[in-house]
């Protein structure tokens, strides 16, 4: 079958903040039309850009998130063409405040539902606050407890603009409810996301009520954490690797590992079975497994080290993912067409279902269908 | 408030949860919140971790190991709106019990490993055997594919983000990767997928009457989000990696220290307009870094004097001068900045319920809101095997005598000690966090 929300027409106006949403609908058969100005969506913009290709059609962002949607361009103050197309809307998408947008409430259908994404929500005293990827994560708790004690607190994967996806991806979860009341009352309504708080709701580790019950102040810790040992980034030849060592079974199996490799008889002692131990010698700790692991490779310690049953894993480079043996057995990767024809590889679909639900078509050109919806 | 009389989205939908710690339990609270019956299927002796780590509070007191399980702070983040039922599912008859109880649900929910469900006889095709219509979604850290090289191997939490690729991304250009060890962003966009997952499953079964197998590998739905940096390195070979707080896109943007010990401020100014806000209320800058092109490619020189002129500011003050000058800005808000937080506070963020044995409990809100059917908290997270008897009774249909029989065979079991009650340390003062809640010290 197609997706399970073919025939379903959506308007989006966002930029970043929403853009995610929308992809992820189109790929699950919704009709989403993307309204751009003369000079095209903000996502048209951002590097990195395809040096092939001219603008407006060579931002990488735009060629990712674009997919599977149409584009119509509207000319500031023409309010026919705005009418004409939101007429037939089933759900509208937008990233700004009712007073700061050309898309009034008469324009919409009474049917439709308006999903607002905000910076702090359509309330309160930072109501016209604005917002980025980084102030999101510095209103949430994560930003600060982020980085090293010495240096700058620091976002967590900037590049991925991770707490503008989490909010789109609230946004669909709320519009798929919504859409879903509608069948039961025929009544729009609007779904409203926060940036802030969608940080938050992914963050209760260094949010409120955990705070109140341990009252520990979380403050940056760089790559280790002092839950356990090993317990995080250790070096290896061409990288990182990731090792959580909780488990006392996690522990022997480490143990052992050290000393085969590396022939330290003395990490294998029953007296470091003990964490607390282990904690009070960490310094001794960390420095036997970085003899066993600096000499090897991220993908040698991955395997080797999960055949012995032990969460580790590479901390991954683009290249790597790229390359990533796993993923390549699994048919991961896609590919999409840009603007010049040419075929590049794109993430798959986010999930795999037993109903063929998940198609995509390449981002399409600026006004590439404004005839269609206009003409 | 919610009118009574409004239907949620997802009244009449009954969900069998099998969640540990975040991936599962995070999607099954927000269909809880929306109105579906959550059921979440516990063990004793294979807890849920938010079990086993209680509250800081009771750790150590052997008058509270009964009730410790219900009081860690992640039970209402996770759990909130749920009903737990105690089912032995390693055991034939919790087993039996179980798949009965599947038979009356709508959606199967788990995170349990893949390989883990296939020993519990809870893979999809045995699921799908007693009940053919069900949208059964499950999140394994690589894939239920027992043909793939890495089904077998485990992922924590923590290991998550750095396989993905985002621990590389974090840090300073100069520093080695900082990694997101206090948080772990992949569980919850796991979650908020599997959510859209489920209800797109709804969607189908009400449009064609059939079910649906989902398959979340942790892995794939997490590295979605790298489209750009993937498109990037296939075309130009260019590895993107960590460059601290700066933009892609424009400067300058970055944390900036303030007066006073560990107190920052972060600014995005990428944009010409919320540049020219900003330099004028600097006043005293270079003209050169009108260009946007210079502001990029001198941005540490920028930064560096951007820095000294925050350095001398209250950073509270300073973030609301330069919002209300129409710059992007925020202090890098610590736990207690956010008790403090007068704008989450007016939107009512934080929430209170009942709970059996704390009495109340406060959590944090839901960040989907509907204006016209706006969720529900029943319950600040159920106690551990709360609603066995309940559920077994008037969902499968079993008698007082047979639960109880499976309770005494250890194949189920009920809420520990259900005359023990607690209360927060804090309690009495919730009131000042949620206004409008009774003041404890007065009732």
């Amino acid at each position: 079958m197609a997706g399970p929300y073919n025939g379903v027409r959506v308007i989006d106006t966002t930029g970043l903040a929403g853009a995610y949403a929308t992809r992820l609908f189109a790929g699950l058969g919704a009709e989403v039309i993307r309204l751009e100005s003369p000079e095209g969506s903000p996502l048209r913009a951002l590097p990195p850009f395809a040096e092939s290709i001219e603008p407006p059609e060579n931002s990488l962002w735009w060629s990712y998130l674009g997919m599977g949607t149409r584009s119509v361009v509207v000319e500031p103050g023409d309010k026919d063409s705005l009418a004409q197309i939101l007429s037939g809307a089933d759900v509208v998408f937008e990233d700004r405040l009712p007073e700061d947008s050309p898309i009034t409430s008469d324009l919409v259908p009474d049917s439709a539902i308006t999903t607002r994404i905000v910076p702090f929500g359509l309330t309160g005293p930072k109501r016209s606050w604005k917002s980025s990827n980084l102030v999101a994560w510095a209103a949430s708790g994560v930003l600060y407890a982020t980085g090293f004690q010495d240096r700058p607190p620091v976002a967590p994967a900037g590049h991925v603009q991770l707490a503008l996806h989490a909010s789109a991806a609230s946004a669909l979860v709320g519009t798929l409810l919504a859409l879903r009341s509608r069948r039961k009352s025929g009544s729009g309504q609007q779904v409203e996301i926060s940036m802030q708080e969608a940080a938050l709701t992914i963050a209760p580790e260094t949010g409120v009520p955990v705070f109140l019950d341990d009252r520990v102040h979380r403050e940056r810790s760089g790559n280790r954490r002092d839950l356990g040992r090993p317990f995080g980034l250790y070096p290896c030849s061409d990288g990182f690797v990731s090792i959580i060592v909780l488990m006392p079974r996690h522990w022997t199996a480490m143990a052992e590992w050290v000393a085969e490799t590396t022939g330290n008889e003395t990490i294998a002692e029953e007296v470091f079975q003990d964490l607390t131990v282990r904690m009070e010698t960490q310094e001794l700790i960390d420095t036997w497994v970085e003899e066993m692991t600096t000499g090897q490779t991220r993908l040698a310690l991955f395997e080797e080290g999960q055949r012995r049953g032990i969460p580790i894993t590479p901390v991954n480079t683009v290249n790597a993912l790229v390359d990533d043996p796993h993923l390549k057995a699994a048919n991961y990767w896609s590919t999409t067409q840009l603007a010049d024809s040419s075929t590049v590889t794109v993430p798959g679909a986010p999930f795999r279902t037993d109903s063929d639900w998940w198609t995509m078509s390449p981002a399409p050109l600026l006004g590439q269908h404004t005839d269609l919806y206009l003409g | 408030m919610t009118d009574p009389t409004t239907e949620l989205p997802l009244e009449g939908v009954r969900v069998f949860e099998l969640g540990i710690a975040i991936a599962s339990p995070f999607c099954g609270r927000l269909m809880a919140h929306f109105g579906a019956d959550v059921i979440k299927v516990e063990s004793q002796i294979n807890p849920d971790v938010v079990r086993i780590m209680g509250s800081a509070w009771s750790r150590g007191r052997d008058d509270l190991v009964a009730v410790a399980p219900d009081t860690s702070p992640y039970v209402p983040e996770m759990n909130a709106s749920k009903r737990s039922v105690g089912l032995e599912l390693k055991t034939d008859a919790g087993r039996d019990v179980a798949l009965r109880l599947i038979a009356e649900c709508d959606v199967f929910l788990a995170n349990f490993a893949a390989r883990a469900l296939t020993d519990l006889g809870l893979d999809y095709e045995s699921v799908s055997a007693v009940n053919p219509n069900i949208i059964y979604v499950q999140l394994p850290a690589f894939g239920s594919d027992p043909e793939m090289p890495y089904y077998s191997f485990v992922a924590w939490g923590p290991n998550q983000a750095p396989l993905v690729g985002f621990d590389d991304f974090t840090g300073h250009a100069s520093d080695p990767p900082a990694g997101i060890a206090t948080v772990a962003p992949p569980d919850y966009m796991s979650a908020l997928h599997a959510a859209i997952a489920t209800l797109s499953g709804l969607e189908q079964r009400d449009l064609t009457g059939n079910g649906v197998h989902v398959d979340i590998s942790q892995f794939e739905t997490t590295l979605a989000l790298l489209g750009p940096f993937v498109m990037d390195y296939d075309l130009t070979g260019t590895v993107h990696s960590r460059i601290g707080n700066q933009s892609l896109w424009g400067a300058p943007q970055g944390v900036y220290p303030c007066a006073g010990h560990e107190r920052w401020i972060a600014i995005s100014a990428t944009d010409n307009q919320s540049w020219e806000a900003l330099s004028s209320l600097m006043g005293t800058i270079d003209d050169q870094f009108d260009d946007p092109d210079l502001r990029m490619s001198r941005q540490e020189h920028l930064d560096t004097q951007i820095g000294a002129w925050t350095a001398d500011f209250d950073a509270d003050d300073l973030a609301y001068r330069l919002q209300t000058a129409g710059v992007a800005a925020h202090v890098v808000s610590t736990n207690e900045d956010l008790l403090h937080d007068t704008h989450t506070m007016s939107r009512d963020w934080y929430q209170v319920a009942p709970h059996a044995r704390l009495g109340r409990d406060l959590f944090s809100g839901c960040a989907v809101k509907l204006s016209g059917t706006p969720g529900r908290w029943t319950d600040a997270g159920p106690s551990m095997g709360q609603h066995t008897r309940e559920v077994l009774s008037s969902i499968v249909g079993m008698s007082d005598d047979e639960i109880s029989e499976l309770v005494a065979a250890k194949s189920a079991f009920e809420q520990l000690e259900p005359e023990t009650l607690v209360s927060r340390p804090w309690d009495e003062w919730i009131h000042v966090l949620v206004p409008g809640t009774d003041d404890a010290r007065d009732l």
